[in-house]
């Protein structure tokens, strides 16, 4: 069950084996059969989750009544308005810009600090550490809204209520728990010898931190990073609470004005057509990162 | 050296720790006294009551009945949706570079590794509002595929059905969130060591025999730490229930223990005992995380 | 309510608090300002009483309005807001629109700086119950007192129509102005009624008997949204029952009397779905529709009537059909010997505009609420919404569509009989997690009509022993 330190009796590697060189002595038939049946599922799942999302791009292109009378179907005529009225009604530029600002800001933040505690809390032995990492745990589990009025008050007090900084350190620390509690387990799985090496070597603590245990943490950081991007990018609680002025609304309050419209005047078209807005930077900075991640492994020290 | 370690630990700890402390667990501590009270919410007058609150809960059939809802959503969920990123994470890394050290995957890895994270950048409003419309008895395309493929007899009211109406809302969370561990365990996957896998070829061992007796022990961490965060999403499950079923569903067959929060507080105005369920919920899910976290647990901390 | 303080605990937990370093200051400004209670003289804006300004409006004071921004918009109160600035041009007038009142205006409430004017409305609302309860509304009795902009004559309080007094008043005391005056009628499509030969029915058998010719033509008679909305057909049950035994039906229910759900009528209006349930008189599937997909699935043709409020012309606008001219007929009697006429219908107005207690304007915003009652103001809501004001003298001109008009031609019709009733806004709880969810499973043909009433009697005599959760009586 261990994996702090790799396998180390494992055969010496055959790193110039190339797939197809196994393709001939490898799999059995019944694996091939397998892998055929599971690449097909593959394919199946991508259709399940695609198929909907479609259906969600198209009903923003079509008329509120085709959305109910014919919901499956192409639109018969390509309603662009739908963009422009959610674009106005909903003032999603405006929004958007918002959004960006805080969000990135706020998930440079709790990477930064998240992967502090998560790696002192991962990798050393002190008083007090369970504590701690419980607590962070906690933040997890208490439900937001039971805590902002209370939160408002802080933030007022600390004058910072309706501010950019104000509502990105609120995200901040409101993203720390999730940060923390995956990157512990993740630098748990890392494994100690290099850094041990490095501090034989005169490595600080720190020093080991940022330029040996940060690198090699880099799948993790990212994926965490995009959680909480994602995360963060559809809070909708927070900043209903702490961002009263409309002028400085983030991204999801104002999807959520027209997604709470729904319930007394159907506007359905300009509601799929905002999301849609509202969807397409955020896949595009996941497909863009989705990269990263391969090439963060293709550094290759984890091996 | 040992100086040294405690003074990097508090300097690592600081900041997050202060930002953590006044914005997070400082409301969430006032939330916790406000449990002891008997406020309603929206005046400043509120009496201590003790622990009246947690008694009246101890003896509410409605608080059980929606923590029997999510109990229910704490099993079913997390198992099948991590099976089934498991088991997409290992096609599209393991299982497809037999023992090379290329870490190519199934053809279309890439793609896949994007696709199947789509369903979780919906915001959940707009999930909801989805799925409403999929499981449409008259014009949605769930029955209208029974129907297509002569099932006539399997369609029904789905979300209107008592025994159906939990198993539809767990099938689109799973849906959601299958995307989200397959990112978490491909990334796990990638880092372990290409060294067993090679060995483990060499030796013979089948794609399944590698999974079930190297890839699975080796990420056991990365899967505890998603069954607690999956478990703590299930203890939620707000947003979702409340855009597909704002009332509780078929003979309130679908409310969870948030939406009852959620009522207590705004609907009957009693902010007291919602934040005690709100602290009931709490502890409930450190429980969770607490008894998962333990088991078969080995202290790695190393230094 | 009034239990005894015991104030060092709280003050040892908060000294405690403070000493962790945990408490805010302002949040223990909360705290402690709850040792001294809410209420207490307000420091509003005070002006001049005089004949224009019969309320004592500060010219200058600012006017801090907030609207929720539902199915009627807010472009309304926009030019409710210009009508204000035109009568106090040194007056600053700040408009915000929400549809999350509850959360955004709680902090608000709590540190005692509440808007001027709040429109409580929609999904998120701030419970009424729990508003009046906390004492948190001004009491509007002056405003009833005032003279209305258009005849200084004339008292605003003679102008409101029925029922909007009675829907407002909490422990006694006007606190709330329901604006739009909503009428709970059944509603057909006038060309498919006229191209089958139907007409709609007077009395449980006439439309037992038009179900059976509806269902013979292929269409289902009614359609309801069951995952939200089953309690819309009480309209058509208790509006039944109602009508049969006059208002003080509605009145015992209200009052949560012992017995209430049992009485004859109630039994017989209930006894009336189940009936129509067991003969397959509702659209299959309704069980798992949003109202939206229902009402949806009616103006398609699949079902022939659909009981809801007077707004649903307006939710519908862009998906029903340009000609299916939406029609408004009152709710059948159970039989030929009731106390109601067939014309009685249910009214009950909605979009309540409170002015906060604690307010610092209190008196500029009873003047909003004057000069919403304007018949300017009125006039101008009606034209655009579709909807009518809860005031007379509003016009919305050439502006009606087909259903205002036979709303409108309905609310003639009954005249003074109309009726409500109020266990829908009293006991919001009770209503939607018992009421609601019988009614769905009654619906849905899970439990029979005597399963619902006794489930119901004994659920409400729950509710009249639970100290928890404020009482009002009319």
């Amino acid at each position: 069950m261990s994996i702090e330190t790799p396998a180390p009796t494992a055969a010496p590697p055959r790193r110039q084996a190339r797939p197809s060189d196994l393709g001939s002595d490898g799999p059995s038939a019944g694996a091939r059969t397998l892998n055929g049946v599971s690449h097909g599922l593959l394919v199946v799942w991508a259709v399940l989750v695609t198929v909907p999302l479609l259906w969600a791009v198209l009903t923003a292109f079509k008329s509120d009544r085709e959305i109910f009378t014919s919901p499956w179907s192409l639109p018969t005529e390509w309603h662009f308005d739908n963009f422009v009225r959610a674009w106005t009604t909903a003032n999603i530029g405006r929004y958007f810009i918002n959004s960006t600002i805080v969000v990135c800001v706020a998930v440079v933040l709790v990477m930064l600090l998240g992967a502090m505690v998560a790696y002192v809390l991962a990798r050393y032995e002190f008083p007090g550490r369970n504590a701690i990492y419980y607590t962070f745990v906690a933040g997890m589990t208490f439900p937001i809204f039971l805590a902002l009025v209370p939160l408002f008050f802080v933030v007022q007090n600390v004058g910072m209520l309706g501010t950019y900084h104000g509502l990105i350190l609120v995200y901040t620390a409101y993203a720390l728990p999730f940060t923390v509690f995956f990157l512990t387990s993740f630098f748990r799985t890392l494994p100690g010898a290099l850094v041990e090496a490095a501090m034989l070597d005169g490595c600080s603590h720190a020093g080991a931190f940022f330029r040996i245990m940060l690198p090699l943490a880099r799948p993790g950081m990212i994926s965490v990073g995009i959680l909480n991007f994602l995360g963060l990018w559809n809070q909708f609680l927070l900043p209903l609470v702490l961002m009263p002025d409309d002028e400085r609304y983030v991204l999801s309050q104002g999807l959520a004005v027209l997604a709470a419209n729904q319930g007394y005047r159907s506007d359905w078209s300009a509601l799929f057509a905002g999301l849609v807005i509202a969807l397409l930077p955020v896949l595009a900075v996941y497909v863009a990162f989705q990269r990263r991640i391969q090439d963060g492994l293709a550094v290759g020290a984890v091996k | 050296m040992r100086y040294g370690k405690y003074r990097f630990i508090a300097s690592f700890l600081a900041i997050p720790l202060l930002l953590y402390v006044v914005f997070v667990v400082s409301p969430y501590l006032q939330a916790v006294y406000i449990s002891l009270t008997d406020w309603r919410g929206f005046s400043p007058n509120r009496n201590f009551i003790g622990l009246a609150n947690y008694a009246e809960l101890l003896g509410d059939g409605r608080f059980w009945r929606s923590m029997w809802h999510n109990a229910q959503l704490l099993v079913v969920v997390p198992i099948v949706t991590l099976g089934i990123a498991l088991f997409l994470a290992t096609m599209t890394t393991v299982a497809g570079r037999r023992g090379s050290a290329a870490r190519g995957g199934v053809r279309g890895s890439r793609f896949y590794q994007v696709v199947f994270f789509f369903p979780h950048v919906v915001p959940l409003v707009i999930g909801g509002v989805l799925f409403g419309f999929f499981y449409n008895p008259e014009a949605g395309l769930l029955n209208g595929l029974l129907r297509l493929v002569g099932f006539d007899w399997l369609t029904r009211a789905w979300l209107g059905d008592t025994t159906f109406a939990l198993p539809s809302v767990m099938a689109v969370l799973i849906w959601i969130y299958v995307g989200f561990y397959y990112v978490v365990f491909s990334a796990a996957m990638k880092s372990l060591p290409t060294d067993v896998f090679e060995a483990a070829v060499l030796d013979g061992a089948g794609g399944i025999r590698t999974f079930v007796s190297i890839t699975l022990p080796m990420i056991t961490d990365a899967i505890k730490t998603s069954y607690i965060y999956l478990g703590i999403l299930m203890l939620d499950c707000f947003a979702l229930l409340q855009v597909m079923l704002p009332d509780g569903g078929p003979d309130g067959s679908t409310e969870v223990v948030a939406q009852y929060l959620y009522r207590a507080a705004f609907t009957d105005g009693r902010f007291g005992y919602a934040s005690a369920i709100g602290v009931a919920l709490c502890l409930v899910t450190l429980l969770l995380a607490v008894v998962v976290l333990r088991s078969g647990r080995r202290d790695r901390v190393e230094f | 309510m009034t239990r005894p303080r015991p104030g060092l605990d709280r003050r040892q937990f908060l000294q405690r608090l403070a000493a962790a370093g945990l408490l805010a200051v302002p949040g223990a400004g909360v705290l402690s300002a709850c040792a001294t209670g809410g209420g207490g003289p307000t420091t509003a804006a005070q002006g001049d009483v005089s004949a224009k300004n019969p309320l004592g409006v500060a010219a200058d004071a600012g006017l801090d309005v907030v609207i929720f921004k539902g199915g009627y918009g807010d472009e309304y109160a926009l030019f409710h807001e210009e009508l204000y600035k035109k009568a106090y041009p040194q007056a600053q007038v700040k408009h915000s629109a929400t549809t999350q009142i509850a959360q955004e205006m709680q902090p608000r409430f709590v540190a005692g700086n509440p808007p001027d004017v709040l429109d409580n409305s929609g999904a998120q609302k701030i419970d009424y119950a729990t508003l009046a309860a906390e004492g948190q509304c001004a009491d509007l009795t002056p405003l009833l007192d005032a003279p209305t902009v258009d005849d200084p004559n004339v008292k605003i309080r003679d102008i409101l129509l029925p029922g909007v007094l009675e829907q407002g008043t909490y422990g006694g005391k006007f606190v709330m102005l329901n604006y739009v005056y909503a009428a709970f009628p059944m509603w057909y499509s006038k060309p498919l009624f006229e191209r089958n030969g139907w007409q709609p029915p007077t009395t449980l058998d006439e439309m037992m008997a038009l179900c059976e010719q509806i269902k013979a033509a292929g269409i289902s008679p009614w359609a309801y949204g069951g995952t939200n909305a089953a309690d819309y057909v009480f309209d058509l049950s208790l509006g039944m029952s109602v009508k049969q035994g006059g208002p003080d039906v509605a009145k015992k229910i209200d009052n949560l009397e012992p017995g209430a759900w049992q009485q004859d009528v109630v039994v017989a209006g209930v006894q009336a779905i189940e009936e129509m349930v067991r003969k397959g008189y509702f659209m299959p599937g309704s069980e798992g529709l949003k109202h939206t997909e229902a009402q949806t699935a009616w103006v398609q043709g699949k079902a022939a009537f659909y009981v809801s409020g007077s707004w649903l012309e307006n939710e519908m606008k862009g998906i029903a059909p340009p000609d299916f001219t939406m029609t408004a007929a009152p709710v059948p009697v159970l039989d030929s010997g009731s106390a109601l006429p067939v014309t009685a219908l249910r009214t009950q107005p909605t979009e309540a505009f409170i002015v906060p207690a604690r307010a610092k304007n209190v008196n500029g915003g009873l003047e909003y609420l004057r000069l919403m009652m304007s018949k300017e103001g009125a006039s101008k809501f009606a034209e655009l919404t579709a909807s009518v004001p809860s005031v007379r003298g509003a016009d919305a001109g050439a502006g009606a569509t087909p259903a205002l008009q036979s709303v409108t031609a309905a609310l003639d019709a009954a005249g003074s009989d109309v009726f409500s009733w109020q266990v829908n806004t009293w006991y919001v709880n009770f209503y939607k997690s018992v009421l609601q969810q019988q009614l769905g499973n009654l619906l849905a043909g899970r439990i029979d009509a005597n399963t619902f009433i006794s489930t119901v009697q004994s659920e409400a005599d729950k509710l009249a022993g639970d100290k928890n959760v404020p009482k009002f009586q009319r």
